[in-house]
């Protein structure tokens, strides 16, 4: 049985791995992949540390830090699928059905991104639907798109597009835009995207690829329709905590509730860290600190 | 043969030709972000429009799926 188990490759994930592994406590770490969300990002600025790395060299760093640390175990390419409490401590369950058992752990498994839930949106993805416009965009060559998601992931997405794609139509929900005037100033220069807000998108159709979508303009409740090849869902993220839903208690968006001085969880032997929580700002470097706080709680609760 | 479809920024296209060079497994690379060809023959392959489309020996797999990698490796062999 292991003292601890951390779930999650993402900088929480690995910030924890690296700690416990020092602290000398007996810790297995389990994740499907190593890096976390920012893992498609072309270039992060603001990590610690480094004035520009891409998101994939970030996921190589941490993988190989966490790996150069003596007595942690690793079990990668594993999805827990579910974790229950048991009197010695915890059952982590693999996909599999194989069960590992823990005295406490570390509930580190990040958000991913929301969809839409409409019509045509399964059907389509991947066949014009797309949530990674650092992955897609260049098969947009010559094409409209939609760009689900007024915010920065979707001004992000739209600046991604302009080398492209010939017209963006930029759909938000609410009344305004809130990206950072930033990345709508480079956005909008650029002179062929097309903002739209007060829209809820209501269905995506096509043939054998996306040929359009249908959206409600909730001002007026007309329905109204564009004719896109590409649509770009970028509408924010939801925490991955359905695992734990029935284990420790969470926020109404579906956050773990954490004690923010010391990471606990509303259950005893379980803690959170990362964008999994409901810390106030959801950034990579908090995300680690978060962890290693974490980790040195949980070894003060192992050695008292 | 091994050949993967790719665009330059693509961090799963990355991965998995890493994956290859650390198994030692010679592909070939189509970026379909400058040949148009291979973009219309990606498509084609694999009825859909996402990167990376990984053809090995006839079998296409549709991202950087290591399970469905392994396996089509170890038909080849």
């Amino acid at each position: 049985m292991y003292e601890l188990i951390i779930i999650g490759g993402g900088p929480a994930g690995i910030a924890a791995g690296v700690y416990a592994a020092r602290k000398k406590i007996n810790a297995l770490l389990v994740a499907k992949d190593f890096g976390g969300q920012s893992v498609t990002s072309a270039d992060i600025q603001n990590w610690i540390g480094a004035k520009s790395v891409s998101g994939f060299e970030l996921a190589k760093m941490l993988e190989e830090h966490l790996k150069h640390q003596e007595g942690i175990e690793v079990k990668e390419g594993v999805l827990v699928s579910k974790i229950e409490k048991i009197p010695a401590g915890f059952a982590v369950y693999a996909e599999n059905g194989e069960a590992i058992e823990a005295k406490t752990i570390l509930l580190a498994m990040g958000s991913r991104p929301k969809k839409l839930n409409i019509p045509g949106e399964e059907k389509y993805s991947g066949k014009g639907v797309f949530y990674c416009a650092t992955c897609d965009a260049p098969l947009m060559k010559n094409k409209a798109v939609a760009v689900i998601g007024g915010g920065n992931s979707g001004f992000e997405a739209a600046r991604d597009l302009l080398p492209y794609a010939e017209k963006i139509y930029i759909l938000e929900y609410l009344e305004e835009c809130k990206a950072d005037a930033v990345t709508c100033t480079v956005v909008r220069a650029a002179g062929k995207e097309e903002e739209i807000t007060s829209a809820a998108v209501k269905e995506i159709f096509g043939d054998a690829f996306v040929k359009g979508l249908k959206y409600e303009d909730r001002k007026t409740g007309e329905t109204k329709e564009l004719a896109v090849g590409g649509v770009f869902v970028e509408i924010g993220f939801t925490p991955n905590s359905e695992s734990v839903k029935n284990l420790v208690e969470l926020d109404k968006w579906g956050h773990v509730k954490v004690d923010h001085k010391t990471q606990k969880t509303s259950l005893e032997g379980a803690w959170a860290a990362g964008d999994l929580t409901d810390v106030l700002y959801k950034q990579n470097n908090i995300a680690a600190g978060d962890a290693i706080k974490a980790v040195l709680n949980i070894h003060d609760y192992l050695r008292k | 043969m091994v050949k993967i479809y790719s665009t330059t920024q693509c961090v799963y296209c990355q991965m998995a030709k890493e994956y290859f060079k650390s198994k030692n497994i010679a592909f070939e690379e189509y970026n379909v972000e400058q040949d148009e060809r291979a973009a219309a023959e990606m498509v084609e392959k694999s009825q859909q429009m996402g990167v990376p489309v990984i053809d090995i020996n006839g079998q296409i797999i549709i991202g950087f799926d290591k399970e469905s990698i392994n396996k089509a490796l170890k038909d080849l062999a």
